[in-house]
């Protein structure tokens, strides 16, 4: 159990410090804040974001209902850091399997003391925690916005939200990383990863435009609408059950691919 | 401490091993030897654990590589054919982290990881990122990387190519002094590395082990003869049953004289010799006693080519190999240990030599 701890660390740390010692992870993270930063104040600030909205209504006289903007503004961002993220996401999962492929190093640890689930679990751990060092700058932007809030806003809407975009963004990467494995090539590991969240995304949309019992199947599996319950502050087991079940999935997935993948290489 | 049984190994429907057995004494450095393309890497991955057997089992430090992948996997150090690194890590830090992943306990790691890097002459390039690092230096990464944790069995294959004469030798010297403590297995295509660095030699061609042996018996029953090339102004049957006759004599052979300008009626004849001494005016003597004209007598010697060739082209034959060149062995080796010729044709044709 202590080696399997002390190997877990020694594949996240490896992991992730591959990350911050990559430039082309500090260009993805600088596109990141600034599209994030922009929409940010456009949506709170701008012409059209929610505090002239409701500065329009009550010039207007309409005060009944009263609108909780903390509330209204993180659903309305987070919903587009969210289609932000699956653009970003194929980017970070990429390089997850190919690149140890192309490098040999698959070979170093398969011939080492881990198991795949291991260096899996590792490599996810490694990847979701450099997507949440970089949305760490979005919480800031909120605290600073949300203490100028009268009433208070209610922190647990704002966690609520941000564990949802986490939940969300691991449940991708390890589907992402599930087709690193299967290639040695990254463009195209990026590319099918592309690809599967536009089928996600397309998926959702059948489940939100049609009505009936295949619907609400298609609805009931979207991550979409998950992660759009958790942004809302509705925090259902339901979601938490789903996402941790698409992160198993891609976890075991890659196992058994890295496993497959030494029996049959030629 | 390795034990390989019957090992075969088949990707589709080509043959990459066939039926290798062989086993390894603990303490013993064995060489594995062949040409590119022998099945040297497929047999280095089997024991690694990498790759499966397609038939066979192989157990190293006691426990079968298939059924107890683990165990075996802590009680080996594996140098692939392309080191495995990590070129936005530091040397240390890849160390440190081959060691972690190895389960060499906290408290030991900062001894094991400086061992490693002493060992393998890193000391200068320890804080350097290992993509800023030539290729020599790579190497011996990869190996400080299969040795960092201790392990009582170390498999390496190809440790020494792409290094300069100078690392070379370093490496072959680093391997020797492991021997003792460690149980090694090498792979290498080049004849002079394995007579240096191995107590044993396996030689392996299209997938079978065709001889193995000690290098010292192998260089012997590799030497024995030089030999001529004559040409007779007769049939080689009118001279052979003199020449069979000579004591040093150990075969002789017409050569097809197509494409040679000989005059017609002449032949051209290869003696080949045994023994220390020369026997050239014998076998002279022996021809002009038969009665044909000697219009020309030169000696030849096979090149290391040729006797690889002979090696593993002529298993069926005898099973002792062809003949090995004194002198040749003794130019490739000067060639490699001489640290002045520090240029990397020395390198290529060392190689390409075998």
């Amino acid at each position: 159990m202590r080696i399997l701890w002390s190997n877990l660390i020694a594949i996240y740390r490896r992991e992730l410090q591959s990350y911050f010692a990559s430039p082309f992870f500090y260009a993805i993270a600088a596109v990141f804040w600034l599209l994030s930063g922009f929409f940010f104040v456009v949506i709170l600030l701008g012409p059209e974001g929610v505090i002239a909205q409701v500065a329009l209504r009550d010039q207007a006289g309409i005060t009944e209902p009263p609108i909780d903007v903390p509330y209204q503004f993180q659903g309305i961002f987070l919903n587009l850091i969210g289609s932000l993220s699956l653009f970003l996401l194929p980017m970070l999962s990429m390089g997850l399997y190919t690149e140890e492929r192309k490098r040999g190093t698959l070979e170093l640890l398969a011939t080492s003391p881990v198991t795949n689930w291991v260096v899996a679990l590792g490599k996810l751990l490694g990847v979701v925690t450099f997507f949440l060092t970089i949305t760490l700058p979005l919480v800031v932007f909120e605290l600073v916005a949300f203490s100028a809030s009268n009433p208070p806003a209610s922190y647990q809407v704002l966690l609520l939200g941000h564990l949802g975009l986490i939940l969300m963004a691991a449940s991708v990467l390890s589907l992402g990383m599930f087709i690193s494995s299967l290639t040695d090539s990254t463009i195209l590991a990026a590319v099918l990863t592309f690809a599967l969240m536009l089928l996600l995304w397309v998926t959702d949309l059948i489940a939100t435009s049609l009505a009936g019992p295949i619907a609400d199947t298609l609805g009931n599996f979207s991550l979409i609408q998950h992660y759009n319950d958790l942004i809302q502050g509705q925090f259902n087991t339901n979601s938490i059950v789903l996402f941790c079940s698409y992160i198993f999935l891609g976890i075991f997935l890659t196992a058994q691919s890295i496993e497959a993948f030494r029996y049959q290489r030629s | 401490m390795i034990e390989a049984d019957h090992l075969s190994k088949t990707y589709g429907s080509t043959l990459a091993v066939e039926d290798v057995t062989f086993s390894v004494e603990a303490g013993e450095i064995l060489g594995f030897l062949g040409p590119n393309g022998a099945g040297k890497t497929t047999t280095m991955r089997i024991l690694a654990g990498y790759l499966p057997a397609s038939r066979g089992t192989a157990r190293v430090a006691g426990f079968d590589v298939h059924e107890n992948s683990m165990a075996v996997r802590q009680n080996i150090g594996y140098l692939p054919e392309t080191p495995p690194l990590y070129p936005d890590m530091t040397v240390a830090g890849f160390l440190w982290f081959v060691a972690r992943l190895k389960g060499v306990a906290a408290g030991d790691r900062a001894t094991r990881v400086t061992a490693a890097i002493k060992r393998c002459n890193l000391e200068e390039k320890r804080d350097v990122l290992i993509r800023k690092l030539s290729k020599g230096f790579r190497q011996r990464v990869g190996i400080a990387q299969a040795l960092v944790h201790d392990p009582p069995v170390i498999i390496l294959d190809e440790p020494t190519v792409g290094l300069d004469p100078r690392q070379i030798i370093d490496v072959r010297n680093l391997i020797k002094s492991l021997a003792g403590d460690h149980t090694i297995i090498l792979s290498t295509h080049i004849l002079p590395e394995v007579s240096m660095t191995c107590n044993r030699v396996a030689i392996i061609n299209k997938g079978r082990v065709v001889a193995t042996d000690t290098p010292d018996q192998l260089m012997t029953s590799l030497r024995g003869g030089q030999g001529y090339e004559v040409e007779i102004g007769g049939d080689v049957a009118v001279v052979e049953p003199m020449l069979q006759q000579l004591a040093e004599v150990r075969s002789v052979e017409a050569l097809s004289a197509s494409g040679s300008d000989l005059p017609s009626g002449h032949s051209l004849v290869r003696v080949m010799t045994q023994g220390e001494g020369d026997p050239g005016q014998q076998i002279a003597a022996a021809i002009v006693g038969s009665g044909v004209g000697l219009y020309e007598m030169r000696r030849i010697r096979l090149s290391l080519e040729e006797v690889f060739l002979e090696l593993t082209t002529q298993e069926s034959a005898d099973g002792e190999g062809g003949t090995l060149p004194e002198a040749a062995i003794a130019t490739t080796d000067s060639e490699a240990t001489d640290p002045d010729t520090t240029n990397t044709t020395t390198d290529s044709s060392n190689q390409e030599a075998i």
